[in-house]
């Protein structure tokens, strides 16, 4: 087949690729807990990362007035409900 | 030794050669195709419980081969234009460095033209030429209807021969 082929390999290389490539069973048959691993640092990485973002996110802050007056404007709550829940 | 292992160490020493070359006559490069003669078995290796025989084992490894070695071509253009390599210079480093080059000023220049195909038209030139093998076989390996080979082979061959005679 390589007559045509201009090239050449190294001596003796056919021999070691064939005694190269007999050991790949070995090699994969071995157990590789890398790929588990990798999973699950990337798992506890993501909940870490989504525990922080959404305690942040969520982190409590005092609403100013305007908030709130911008609110029981929107949601047209009326001055009648909001005598009502004072009163309350 | 399990049954598979004892198939697989057959293949190896039935077809690692031929293999070596159908992947050489593509990449060019000696130390790209021991690497990726690497890759294509452990490809062969996982594949293996899941090969029903459908096709032949030929046809079932030059087709893993093939797809390893586009991919591996498709790899290093990415790499040279991220590095601002001209695609010239890297069909050059194909034929001029390679300690394991044996041929005359024609056949490095056959080479080269070679080298500077699109990937497709390169690999079924060098399947046809090279291994001698049919377009229906060509065929069964890459997916491709003989005619489009047909076609892609006679732009390659243009191609080739415009480039040997400029």
């Amino acid at each position: 087949m390589n007559k045509k082929l201009p090239y050449s390999t190294p001596s003796g290389y056919f021999d070691s690729l064939q005694s190269r490539l007999s050991r790949i069973p070995a090699r994969r048959t071995r157990f590789n807990f890398v790929p588990y691993l990798a999973l699950a640092v990337s798992f506890s990485l993501l909940v870490l990362i989504g525990n922080y973002i959404l305690t942040k996110s969520t982190a409590s802050q005092p609403a100013s007035d305007e908030a709130i007056i911008e609110y029981l404007i929107d949601s047209g709550t009326t001055l009648a409900q909001l005598e009502n829940a004072v009163d309350y | 030794m399990p049954e598979q292992e004892k198939y697989f160490n057959d293949l190896v020493k039935k077809y690692s050669e031929p293999l070596y070359w159908h992947v050489r006559a593509m990449v060019g490069s000696h130390e790209d195709t021991d690497d990726l003669l690497q890759e294509i078995f452990i490809k062969v290796w996982n594949a293996m419980p899941r090969f029903r025989g459908d096709s032949d084992v030929f046809t079932w490894l030059w087709r893993i081969a093939t797809n390893e070695t586009l991919s591996h071509l498709r790899k290093a253009r990415v790499r040279a234009a991220l590095s601002f390599v001209r695609i010239d210079t890297e069909a050059e480093r194909i034929s001029d460095p390679d300690p394991y080059f044996d041929g005359n000023e024609a056949l490095r220049a056959l080479r080269k033209a070679i080298a500077s195909l699109p990937d497709k038209q390169r690999l079924v030139f060098t399947m046809r030429y090279y291994e001698d093998l049919s377009y229906e076989q060509i065929s069964e390996i890459t997916g491709t209807s003989v005619g489009a080979l047909k076609a892609s082979y006679h732009i390659a061959y243009e191609k080739i021969k415009q480039h040997l005679t400029e």
